[in-house]
């Protein structure tokens, strides 16, 4: 109850009043007048309503008429304790008992209120961050005054106050402290407040909205926490509900409302970014949330459609739908044998897609044409991939390899064929690989050979080269576990190599034996007769220095 | 089936004897006379208690349970069922007890008490007159032996007792009147009785106590040599054989002293000996303060000589090994001939050609079986852990610590040829005089064999530090005369910088090269470290020169490369960890923007190190550095692709021996054309990752362009007009062009050729069409060359193309697993592979049983003392009734006779009345 505490303060402000005046106040006298007229104000609201027509007085002190970028925060917090302490005495409800006056009182009473909101919004919109924070506590210590004191108003106030200040909130300028604390304080701490903002942002992402006002609603609501789970009891509620009110203690109406939000999101325009990090977030953050995730049908296939990395993206999220929901996703395969692509290997989506595409292929019922496709567009692309990329690719091959013996006959293809065999020997032979085949059942992979990888085998790192070599060693391991060899990088390769401090090496390394001539310049080219053959012609011939 | 119990009575009872043939009436006769007859009553007695006692079927416990048949069970066949006879053991265990037990028992409480050892005493078999015989018999058995020399009685005829060797010979008559002629009265104790008997056992030993016995004074008589054919006493001989032996060890003692002395000198004389040897002048050390040691005691002089001793042993054992080290002096090798040499030349240079050549393989160079037992010792360790697949092969693991050693990377551990590092080769020799001609024209330093070639021999060895001081300011007095002539080592180079501040570029390898010859080790003991830390500020160095100007003196930087690689071979480690240093720096700060100096470094690198080895702990970091760049640079300004264009054309130097596949060069070069190329292409040329610069660097000119060599400033510069650019970038074109054809020759061999430059030649074809224009007439023949080396190559490579043939191993071994098969296996054995737990269960087993018996026989005592004490009991309980009975008998009976009496004397008085 805010009143006697207010009344209180008040007193001991009084008493200091009348004592006599430190020197401090004296120091700054201008302000302290303000801070006195303030109070004196208050205080007099608070005795009698005669002064009623203060309030008026104190809203018309906030500065926030024409903008609410300087606005008298002692002011507003003074106001907020005016009303606070009229709500709780009951001055806001009109009984159809009481008389006219009384009604016009009332009414009047109302009107200032809003205006207060309003103004409140205004310095949300407009002030600096301290000030926005101020007004943020203010406007819902109003909602939660009127909530709790004035019966009947809660789905009003809900539906008028809360989404004014959730409006507010979202389009505020510079609003990421004000938004932090709006999350820390409300949003994470109580779940009333969490039922509430999902039923905002549903109705305020019904209309198209610009990119940056999306991008605030997509971190507002992926700041919401984890899903409460079935038997969850709600109890940490900001202002204690009506008991008829029984939506707010079930879950299934919280998960409803959340869905129902992202879904709004989800419709709306959103950028190429903005999607993008909707599916990194996807699994974890928003499938949680809906009852019904075969709602998001439309936006992964639509995603996955899209090509490059959105379609690297999208596929976890369909993937849990053809798990989970039954999806049927037709062409699922050829699709995803056509993300292999030039940038795939390149990507730092690269691990990601390597786990799903783990998992898609690990059955071993899947065709081996189909398999030894994959496995050769792959091989294809590692001539062009950083090392990071050969070695996951090479372990993930041994894998289907091990899974799909049949496809082994592109590591060792024996002809038995005289005539074939004579033909080849004579006039060599092409890859009948066709690389620009999209049907992965089509591809003649089958049919190839990997001359990929056993190039590879004299890959200039040695370790890459190691790897690329466990294709033409006997197959006696039962399968590499992938996960260690995902996440390298040349950082790391680097880092691995030299170490991170001067760690002496073990052996002394190897130097070249032979001392060069010549380096850089022609020097004492005439000795040899004019041409130059060393060691390091190469780059003299291309270069001058 | 056992036969009847009747047959059996008859066998045992034929066997003990008791039923034997009818015997004639004289044998009985016989026997009668002789009394066997009553001895073998007695026997066949015994034996037919035994007999009975076998066959009385309650004697005998029978088997707990039915007899398994033994196919169902290992214990009936082995052992027949133990014949336990229950009555039979408890009376022996009773017969025990009884004959300890109970004799303990008896004798509680109770002390002393005579134990009678007399022989025969305690056998009832013997008469009193067999006993008295044998008694005899053994004492004078006993007599007549000989037993040992403290025995008094074989001597009882010229025993005497002695004090200090004279026999002792008493005032009284007898040793027995002693008790009667000393009074009774006190002054002699029994105590002193007792001390004075030990005194005559063991007077000779102590004779300090002599006067302590005043009291045993009257026994004794001191009068000496009165009895000089006296035998000599046992003490006496005794003291002649110490005395003797005292003298002896004296002698050996002297004999030592002397033996010393003449060492002594010998050691003395010595360096004298060396000096002969070493032929030349030791100056003599001045010789300790003599000590006066023959006044001391010898021991105590040995003692203080001893350290001095040591002092000297250690020299001369030091001196002893420096001889085992020295040379023996061997007839030298013949001057070989110049074919010879050439030849032995060659060798050694094939040598070398075959090492790189197995490093290159990835093949360990030297035979390190320890690090083969490193290595197994870590695949040990490994096996208990989780193993990371990805270790296996050398990647790091995500935590980026310090790997631990792999299989993959023991490549790097090659021993350096000695042969390289210590002495110079002719060939770099012969190559080298010319440089030093060149450099100095000085003809003498081309004698100068065996100093480094780069220092111009300008420091003789044999001289002294100062001389070869001197010769260096003489040589470089005649080289250039601006120069200073000394320069001290610097240790970081900030030092560096500040000494060759004044210098002009030109001249900085000079000073190298004194400093170099300054601080050649030879002269100095620490000039070994202080070259090395060298070594690596010139590393430093040549990446600040580098970068510092806009045109670096690459002569300059050459000569101080050469100058690196040649410290680098007595300074392996320092060049190598400097240059990785500089690969660090790389990484760590600037990995995707290259400068001029980290181009140097790694050109520097390219020349110094065999860049075509498997694994080498410089050059791998380096191509992961440069491929990184290629990777992921930003290509945005012409000068990138400049920057891009030294790089690859490094790749490429990299890989000229070992023509390994970089797929980060193919990525780059053909991305950079496509860039440059004057139009964009409309469709994707290849399966490699396009990038787009973000400004168009795309080649437009106005006029006629025509390629030149690009200049290593081109990377710095940026052009100054739009010509000039127009031209550098026409030159980056056909310097990709010409590395590409470059690197289809370098990967011709390669399986996937085919595959690798279907998009280079897809991407040359539309580079050629888009080149029709007249301004690229220059650039168009290359190209076309370029496409028609291509061309070749791949129908080359689609000749030689086979299918793969990867698995033509041997089928693997099934692993077997046979189960160790024990032959005549045991059940009741325990086959336990482990010993000791083998050997601690037999203990706990052993213990069990032990306990148990224990336990048992405990059991058993305690009943049987109960049983015993029940009996006393009951004995004690008998007497007293006997007792009481009887007394109550007796006073029965005397009242009887009282009653007796009464009733006669009443009847008497009755009859008298």
């Amino acid at each position: 109850m805010p009143a006697p505490v207010e009344l209180n303060s008040s007193k001991k402000r009084k008493s200091s009043k009348n004592g006599a005046p430190s020197s401090k106040r004296r120091a700054v006298a201008e302000e302290s007048a303000d801070t006195v007229t303030i109070e004196k104000l208050e205080n007099q609201v608070a005795e009698s309503r005669k002064y009623y027509n203060n309030i008026a007085t104190l809203i018309s002190m906030l500065n926030v008429d024409s903008s609410a970028k300087k606005p008298e925060l002692a002011v507003a917090v003074s106001l907020c304790r005016v009303f606070s302490r009229l709500i709780a005495a009951g001055n806001f409800v009109d009984s159809s008992r009481a008389a006219e006056n009384e009604k016009i009182v009332v009414a009047w009473l109302k009107e200032r209120a809003l205006e207060y909101q309003r103004a409140l919004m205004a310095i949300m919109r407009e002030a600096d961050i301290d000030s926005q924070v101020t007004a943020l506590s203010l406007a819902m210590r109003m909602l939660k005054a009127r909530i709790t004191h004035i019966p009947g108003a809660e789905h009003n106030i809900w539906t008028t106050l809360f989404s004014e200040t959730f409006e507010a909130i979202v389009e505020a300028r510079d609003g990421q402290d004000l938004r932090t604390e709006f999350v820390s304080k409300y949003l994470k701490e109580y779940e009333d407040i969490r039922y509430h903002f999902f039923v905002q942002v549903s109705e305020y992402a019904e209309t198209r909205r610009s990119s940056t006002t999306l991008e605030t609603l997509i971190s507002l609501l992926s700041a919401c926490g984890d899903v409460p789970s079935e038997t969850h009891k709600f109890e940490t509620f900001f202002v204690e509900p009506a008991a008829t009110n029984k939506r707010i203690h079930s879950v299934n109406a919280h998960k409803k409302r959340a869905q129902e939000a992202w879904l709004a999101i989800l419709r709306n325009n959103l950028s190429q970014a903005q999607r993008k990090s909707l599916l990194r977030i996807m699994v974890h953050t928003i499938e949680p949330w809906l009852s019904r995730p075969e709602l998001l049908m439309d936006f992964l296939t639509d995603s996955y459609n899209a090509g490059g990395a959105t379609s690297l993206l999208a596929l976890s999220g369909l993937f849990y739908l053809i798990q989970h929901k039954n999806l049927d996703y037709p062409q699922f395969f050829a699709k995803l044998y056509s993300l292999l692509d030039a940038d795939l290997l390149h990507s730092k989506h690269r691990s990601r897609f390597f786990r799903l595409l783990n998992t898609f292929l690990s059955s071993t019922h899947l065709p081996a044409a189909l398999v030894a496709s994959f496995i050769k567009r792959l091989s294809r692309l590692a001539l062009n991939a950083p090392p990071s990329a050969i070695v996951v690719i090479v372990p993930f091959m041994y894998n289907l390899f091990k899974s799909h013996p049949t496809c082994t006959f592109m590591m060792h293809r024996e002809i038995r064929d005289k005539e074939l065999a004579a033909d080849i020997e004579a006039r060599g032979m092409d890859d009948i690989f066709d690389m620009s085949e999209l049907d992965p059942l089509h591809t003649n992979a089958i049919e190839s050979s990997l001359w990929e990888i056993e190039t590879l085998q004299s890959h200039y790192h040695p370790n890459v080269a190691a790897i690329a070599r466990i294709i033409s060693e006997q197959f006696t391991k039962q399968s590499y576990n992938l996960e260690d060899f995902l996440d390298h990088t040349y950082q790391g390769m680097l880092s691995g190599e030299l170490g991170t401090g001067e760690k002496p090496l073990r052996k002394p390394p190897v130097v070249e034996y032979q001392i060069p001539k010549r380096i850089f310049t022609d020097r004492m080219l005439v000795e040899d007769g004019g041409v130059d053959s060393g060691p390091g012609s190469f780059m003299r011939a291309l270069w001058d220095f | 089936m056992p036969p009847s119990q009747l047959k059996q009575l008859k066998a045992s009872l034929k066997d003990s004897g008791v039923i034997a043939p009818q015997q004639s009436k004289k044998q009985k006769r016989q026997n009668a006379k002789t009394g066997a007859t009553a001895q073998n009553r007695n026997q066949r007695n015994a034996a037919l208690q035994a007999i009975r006692d076998r066959f009385n079927p309650f004697e005998i416990k029978a088997p707990s349970g039915r007899a398994k048949f033994e196919a169902t069970t290992r214990d009936s066949g082995s052992k027949p069922a133990a014949r336990a006879r229950p009555g039979v053991t408890k009376s022996l265990g009773e017969e025990r007890r009884r004959a300890t037990l109970l004799q303990e028992m008896n004798s509680r409480n109770k002390v002393g008490g005579l134990v009678d050892r007399r022989f025969g005493e305690n056998d009832p078999t013997m008469t009193p007159e067999e006993r008295a015989a044998e008694r005899f018999a053994r004492e004078s058995q006993r007599k007549m032996r000989k037993e040992s020399m403290f025995n008094l009685e074989d001597e009882e005829d010229d025993f005497q007792f002695t004090h200090m060797g004279q026999p002792l010979t008493l005032e009284g008559e007898t040793l027995n009147d002693d008790f009667e002629a000393g009074d009774l009265g006190g002054e002699e104790s029994d105590e002193e009785s007792s001390r004075k008997r030990k005194r005559f056992v063991d007077n000779d030993e102590d004779m300090e106590m002599e006067e302590d016995m005043d009291m045993d004074n009257d026994f004794i008589d001191h009068g000496d040599g009165d009895q000089p054919e006296r035998k000599k006493s046992k003490a006496e001989v005794m003291k002649e054989v110490i005395a003797k032996s005292k003298f002896y060890k004296h002698e050996r003692q002297q004999a030592k002293e002397d033996d010393e002395d003449l060492r002594d000198e010998l050691d003395k004389e010595l360096p004298g000996l060396f000096e002969a040897l070493q032929g030349m002048k030791n100056p003599g050390k001045p010789e300790p303060a003599q000590q006066d040691l023959d006044a001391m005691n010898p021991e105590r002089a040995a003692l203080l000589q001893e350290p001095e001793k040591n002092k000297t042993e250690r020299e001369y054992d030091q001196r002893l090994k420096q001889l085992t080290f020295d040379k023996r002096s061997a007839p030298t090798d013949r001057t070989k001939t110049e074919e010879e040499k050439v030849e032995e030349e060659a060798a050694r240079l094939k040598k070398l050609e075959h090492d790189r050549v197995r490093r290159m393989r990835g093949e360990v160079v030297t035979d390190d079986e320890e690090e083969e037992s490193d290595k197994d010792s870590f695949m040990q360790d490994d096996e208990d852990e989780e193993i990371d697949d990805a270790e296996a092969f050398g990647l790091p693991s995500y935590s980026y610590q310090p790997r631990p050693e792999m299989a993959v990377e023991d490549e790097d551990n090659f021993v350096i040829d000695d042969d390289l590092v210590e002495t110079r080769s002719n060939a770099s020799l012969d190559m080298d005089a010319i440089d030093t001609e060149e450099e100095l024209s000085e003809e003498e330093e081309v004698e100068s064999e065996n100093e480094d070639e780069l220092i111009n021999g300008m420091t003789l060895p044999t001289t002294t530090a100062s001389g070869a001081a001197s010769t260096a300011v003489e040589v470089n007095q005649t080289a250039e005369g601006k120069l200073a002539f000394t320069y001290p080592c610097p240790s970081t180079h900030a030092i560096f910088l500040e000494i060759i501040k004044d210098v002009p570029t030109e001249d900085v390898p000079t000073v190298v090269q004194r400093i170099r010859a300054l601080h050649h080790p030879r002269l100095q003991p620490g000039n070994k470290e202080k070259l090395g830390k060298f070594a690596e500020i010139l590393v430093e160095h040549i990446s600040y020169m580098a970068n510092e100007s806009e045109e670096p003196s690459f002569a300059a930087i050459e000569s101080i490369l050469r100058h690196i690689h040649s410290l680098a071979k007595t300074h392996p480690l320092n060049v190598a960890m400097s240059f990785r240093a500089r690969l660090r720096e790389i990484t760590t700060e600037r990995p995707l923007n290259l400068l001029p100096g980290d181009l140097a470094i790694l050109s520097g690198i390219s020349t110094i190190f065999p860049t075509s080895d498997h694994f080498h702990s410089v050059t791998t970091p380096a191509h992961l550095c440069m491929a990184r760049f290629l990777g992921q640079c930003s290509v945005n300004t012409v000068s990138d692709f400049v920057t891009g264009a030294f790089a690859t054309g490094l790749c490429l130097q990299y890989q000229t021996v070992a023509k390994r596949y970089m797929p980060e060069f193919i990525n780059f070069t053909l991305n950079a054309l496509c860039n440059l190329a004057p139009t964009e292409p409309t469709s994707k040329l290849g399966f490699f990752p396009s990038r787009k610069s973000d400004d168009s660097v795309r080649l437009a000119p106005s006029k006629k362009v025509t390629p030149r060599k690009l200049h290593f400033r081109d990377i710095i510069a940026s052009a100054s007009d739009s010509d000039a650019q127009e031209e550098l970038k026409i030159s980056l074109v056909t310097t990709f062009v010409s590395l590409l054809g470059a690197a289809s020759d370098l990967w011709s061999e390669k399986p996937a050729f085919a595959e690798i430059f279907t998009p280079v030649r897809e991407v040359l074809q539309y580079l050629r069409q888009s080149f029709k224009s007249k301004v690229f007439a220059a650039a168009r023949e290359p190209i076309q060359t370029t496409l028609d080396k291509i061309d070749a190559h791949l129908s080359s490579a689609r000749l030689a193309r086979r299918p793969l043939l990867l698995h033509t191993h041997k089928p693997l071994a099934i692993k077997s697993a046979i189960p160790k098969f024990e032959e005549d296996f045991n059940p009741d054995k325990h086959y336990d592979p482990d010993r000791e737990r083998a050997e601690s269960n037999r203990l706990k087993k052993e213990f069990k049983r032990e306990k148990k018996g224990a336990m048992r026989e405990l059991r058993k005592d305690a009943s049987f003392v109960a049983r015993e004490k029940l009996r006393e009991k009951k004995e004690r309980d008998a007497a007293y009734e006997q007792k009481y009975k009887r007394l109550v008998a007796e006073i029965q009976s005397e009242e009887g006779q009282a009653a007796n009496a009464y009733e006669r004397e009443r009847r008497a008085r009755q009859g008298k009345r």
